[in-house]
C-alpha cells in the first residue's frame, strides 16, 4: 500500500487520469475479445443452433430447419442432423425427412433411432407395398426397433388390398392388451360386411327397388317401385283407352325408371362397399393415431 | 371485467393455434386477398368442344338452361344439378351408360326422403352427388 | 479524482451496453430491409431472431408489431392478430397500444370477422384514453360496415368525420344503387316475372311471364275440357313450377345485383382508393 502511494504521488493528476484511461481501454478490449464473437454475430453457427433449437421448441419447424441447415454447413452433429430431419417429418415433408434420416444410418451414435424415423417417414408416404418391401431390407432395419418395424408392416395390411398374412403370425406382433381389438380389425378386413352387386341387380330385376332396399337405400327403393309401377299402370290404362301416344309415353317412362333402378342398385351396392372400406380404414387410423402407431417418441 | 374477458378470449385463440398448425409448412409469399364479396353461382354456359357429341349435348343443355332451367328456379337438391350430372355421366362413360346413370339420378331426385341417405351436405344446403361415384368403377368412388 | 474514475468507468459501461444495442439495432435494420423488400417470411425469421437475442426486451413491441404486419401482408390473419396482441401487451405508451389495437381491427376486417372488429371498436370508443382519436375509430368503423355490406351505416360513420368525405359519398351512392329484395319478391307474387324486370333482367322477366301465361292457359283449358288429371299434372309440374321459379329468381337476381353493386365499390376501394386501407 505504501509502495502504491509512492508511485501515485510521483505522477501528476493529469498523468493519473491518462493512465486510468489506458488501463480501462486495455481491460475492456481484453474483455471484449474475451467475450466470444458469438455474442456479436447472431449468424454464427453457435447462435444459429441455439436460435434453431428455440424455433424447434416453438414448433416453427420450417424456420428451425433453415437454421439447422446453416449450422450443419459448418459444423457436424448427429443430434442436430436428427432435428433437421425431424423438422421435415413434423411438417409432413416426408421425402425430405427420409433423405436426411438416411444420412445418419452409418457411423452415427443415433443410427437406430434414425432408422426408425426413416421407416416411420416411409410409412406416412402411404405407399404401403414399398414400405413392406423396405421392411424386408436387413441392412436398413434398426436392431433396437425391429419389432416396431414388423408391427408397422402388419398395420399396412389394413390400409391396402394386399393379401392378409396368417392371423396368428399377424397377432403375434401386437401386445396382449390389444389382441382383441387387432383380432376384430383382422376379421373385419378379411370378411368385410359387403353387399353383393349381383344380388342387388337380381333383386331389382325381380322387384323394382328391392336391390336398393337391400343396400340400405330404403327411400330410393320405394321411390323406384312406386314410379315404375305408376308409369306401368298408366301405360296399361292408356293403351286400354286407346290413347296410343300416352300409352307409349308412359311405357317409355316405365322402362326409364325400371332400367335406372337396376343400374342404380348395382351402383348403390358398390358405394355401400366403398363406404364400409372407408369407415374401416378411418377407424383403424384413429385407433393407431391415438397410440402413435405403437412407436416410441424420439427426440434429441 | 371486459378487458379480462378479452384477454381470455384472445389467449384461447392464441392457445388453440399453438396446438394446431403453428408451424408453417412452406415458405409463403405476399398475398392480397380480394375485398369483393363472393358472387353466387350461375349456370355454366361453356360449350364442351372435346368431341362432336359433347358439343351437341352442351348446346342442347345450354338451350335447356336458357328456356327452362333459368326460369323455373333452383329446384335440384343435388350438386351437380341433374342436367350437369347427365353431361358429366356421358363424358365419363358413354351415352347409353350415362342415360342409365341419369335415370337412377332422376329416381333419387324424386325421393322425398333423400335427406336420410348418406349424401354429404354442402354449405349451400345441397347434397353432393358427383357422377364419378356411379360409373361402376369402385376406384373412382370418393366421399 | 474519484469522480473522474467513476465517470470513466461509467462511460465504458455505457459503451458496452450501447455496443449491444447497436447490434440489436443492426439486426432490426436487417429485418426491416427484408420487410421493405416484401420478403415477409424471411423478415419474420429475422425479427424472431432479434426477439430471441434481445434479453432486455427493448424491441419487444417493435418486433412483434412488424411480425404482425408481415403475417398480415401474407394474409395469415390469425398469426397477425396474435403478434399484434403481444405487441399491445408490451407497448410503452397509449399511442402504441392504440396502434396495435387498430391493427387487430384491420386484420379482423380483412379476415371478414366483422363482428369481432365491431366489438373491438366499441371498446376503443368507450376507453377514455382514446377520446381524441374518435375520428380514427369512426374511420375504421366505416370500413368494417363496408366489409359487412352495410353501406348505409358506413356512410353515417364517415359522415361523423367529414360529411363531404370521399368514402361517405361512395357509401351513400352504393346504398342508393342497390335494389330492394323484398319488393322484388312481392311484385313477383302479384305478376310473375315483374320482380326480374325490376332487377334489370328484362328478358328473363318476359320469358317468365310468357311461361306462366302459357301454363295457366293449358291448365285452365284442361279443366274446362274435363281432363282433370291432365289439369293437375300441368298445374303442378308446369304452372306452379314456373310461378315459384319467378319468385325465387326475383329474389336471387336482386341479391346478385346488390352483390354486383357492392363489389364495384369494393373493387374501387381496393384498386383506386388512395387513402389508408385495412
Amino acid at each position: 500500500m505504501a509502495i502504491l502511494n509512492n508511485i501515485i504521488s510521483t505522477f501528476s493528476q493529469k498523468h493519473l487520469a491518462l493512465l486510468l484511461i489506458i488501463l480501462c481501454l486495455l481491460i475492456s478490449s481484453a474483455e471484449y475479445g474475451q467475450q466470444t464473437t458469438d455474442k456479436i454475430n447472431y449468424l454464427s453457427p453457435h447462435n444459429r443452433l441455439i436460435f434453431g433449437n428455440y424455433l424447434y421448441a416453438d414448433k416453427d419447424y420450417l424456420r428451425a430447419a433453415d437454421e439447422f441447415k446453416e449450422y450443419l454447413k459448418v459444423e457436424s452433429s448427429d443430434t442436430v442432423q436428427f432435428r433437421f430431419a425431424n423438422s421435415f417429418f413434423k411438417i409432413g415433408r416426408y421425402t425430405d425427412a427420409i433423405d436426411n434420416f438416411k444420412n445418419l444410418f452409418f457411423s452415427s451414435s443415433i443410427s437406430n433411432e434414425s432408422r426408425l424415423m426413416y421407416y416411420e417417414s416411409n410409412f406416412f408416404l402411404k405407399d404401403y407395398k414399398t414400405f413392406r418391401d423396405l421392411a424386408e431390407r436387413d441392412d436398413y432395419l434398426p436392431i433396437k426397433f425391429q419389432k416396431e418395424i414388423e408391427r408397422l408392416k402388419f398395420i399396412t395390411y389394413f390400409f391396402d388390398d394386399a393379401f392378409l398374412p396368417d392371423q396368428n403370425l399377424f397377432l403375434r406382433s401386437f401386445p396382449d392388451s390389444m389382441q382383441q381389438q387387432i383380432s376384430k380389425f383382422y376379421q373385419l378386413k378379411k370378411y368385410p360386411k359387403h353387399r353383393s352387386v349381383t344380388t342387388a341387380v337380381i333383386l331389382s330385376t325381380l322387384i323394382p327397388g328391392a336391390g336398393k332396399i337391400y343396400t340400405g337405400e330404403i327411400g330410393d327403393g320405394i321411390t323406384a317401385l312406386i314410379s315404375t309401377a305408376l308409369c306401368g299402370y298408366l301405360a296399361v290404362t292408356n293403351f286400354k283407352a286407346d290413347h296410343q301416344f300416352r300409352g307409349w309415353l308412359f311405357t317409355g317412362l316405365a322402362a326409364f325408371f325400371y332400367t335406372g333402378n337396376i343400374y342404380g342398385s348395382a351402383a348403390s351396392a358398390q358405394i355401400y362397399n366403398a363406404r364400409v372400406r372407408f369407415n374401416f380404414v378411418n377407424e383403424v387410423k384413429i385407433f393407431f393415431d391415438q397410440r402413435n402407431y405403437l412407436l416410441p417418441q424420439i427426440d434429441f | 371485467m371486459a378487458r379480462v374477458q378479452n384477454i381470455i378470449f384472445v389467449l384461447t385463440f392464441f392457445f388453440v393455434y399453438q396446438i394446431e398448425a403453428q408451424s408453417e409448412c412452406v415458405k409463403w409469399e405476399e398475398s392480397k386477398p380480394s375485398y369483393e364479396l363472393s358472387a353466387s353461382r350461375l349456370h355454366n354456359y361453356n360449350v364442351d368442344k372435346s368431341s362432336f357429341g359433347m358439343t351437341i349435348l352442351s348446346v342442347a343443355r345450354n338451350a335447356y338452361y336458357f328456356f327452362i332451367s333459368d326460369l323455373d328456379g333452383d329446384n335440384c337438391a343435388f350438386d351437380p344439378s341433374c342436367s350437369a350430372f347427365y353431361l358429366q355421366s356421358i363424358k365419363e362413360t358413354s351415352i347409353f351408360k350415362g342415360t342409365l346413370m341419369f335415370a337412377d339420378r332422376f329416381t333419387r331426385d324424386i325421393n322425398f326422403f333423400k335427406g336420410m341417405n348418406h349424401y354429404q351436405l354442402l354449405p349451400s344446403g345441397k347434397f353432393l352427388d358427383p357422377a364419378n361415384n356411379y360409373t361402376l368403377i369402385s376406384q373412382k368412388i370418393s366421399f | 479524482m474519484k469522480t473522474k474514475f467513476l465517470i470513466i468507468s461509467f462511460y465504458f459501461f455505457i459503451a458496452f451496453v450501447t455496443e449491444g444495442q447497436d447490434l440489436l439495432h443492426s439486426q432490426f435494420e436487417v429485418a426491416d430491409n427484408l420487410f421493405n423488400n416484401h420478403q415477409y417470411f424471411d423478415a419474420i425469421t429475422e425479427y424472431k431472431r432479434l426477439l430471441f437475442f434481445d434479453s432486455t426486451k427493448t424491441y419487444q413491441y417493435e418486433a412483434n408489431y412488424k411480425i404482425g404486419e408481415c403475417y398480415k401482408a401474407g394474409a395469415k390473419f390469425d398469426e397477425a392478430i396474435k403478434h399484434f396482441f403481444i405487441a399491445e401487451q408490451s407497448a410503452k405508451n397509449d399511442s402504441l397500444v392504440f396502434d396495435s389495437k387498430v391493427q387487430i381491427i384491420r386484420s379482423n376486417i380483412l379476415r371478414r370477422t366483422t363482428d369481432r372488429a365491431f366489438q373491438l371498436l366499441d371498446e376503443l370508443e368507450k376507453d377514455e384514453k382514446f377520446k381524441d382519436r374518435i375520428d380514427e375509430i369512426n374511420y375504421w368503423r366505416g370500413w368494417t360496415f363496408m366489409f359487412a355490406d352495410d353501406w348505409k351505416v358506413a356512410a353515417r360513420a364517415f359522415a361523423k368525420i367529414n360529411y363531404n368525405s370521399e368514402l361517405r359519398i361512395l357509401a351513400d351512392q352504393t346504398e342508393k344503387a342497390k335494389v330492394s329484395v323484398t319488393f322484388a319478391k312481392v311484385i313477383s307474387y302479384i305478376l310473375p316475372g315483374a320482380g326480374s324486370i325490376y332487377t334489370g333482367k328484362i328478358l328473363s322477366g318476359l320469358m317468365s311471364i310468357a311461361w306462366n301465361l302459357a301454363a295457366g292457359y293449358w291448365t285452365v283449358n284442361a279443366f274446362t275440357e274435363s281432363r282433370v288429371f291432365d289439369g293437375f299434372v300441368i298445374g303442378e309440374l308446369v304452372w306452379l313450377r314456373f310461378y315459384r321459379g319467378s319468385i325465387k329468381n326475383a329474389e336471387q337476381f336482386a341479391i346478385e345485383k346488390n352483390i354486383d353493386v357492392a363489389n364495384k365499390s369494393l373493387r374501387f376501394l381496393q384498386n383506386e382508393y388512395k387513402g389508408i386501407k385495412p
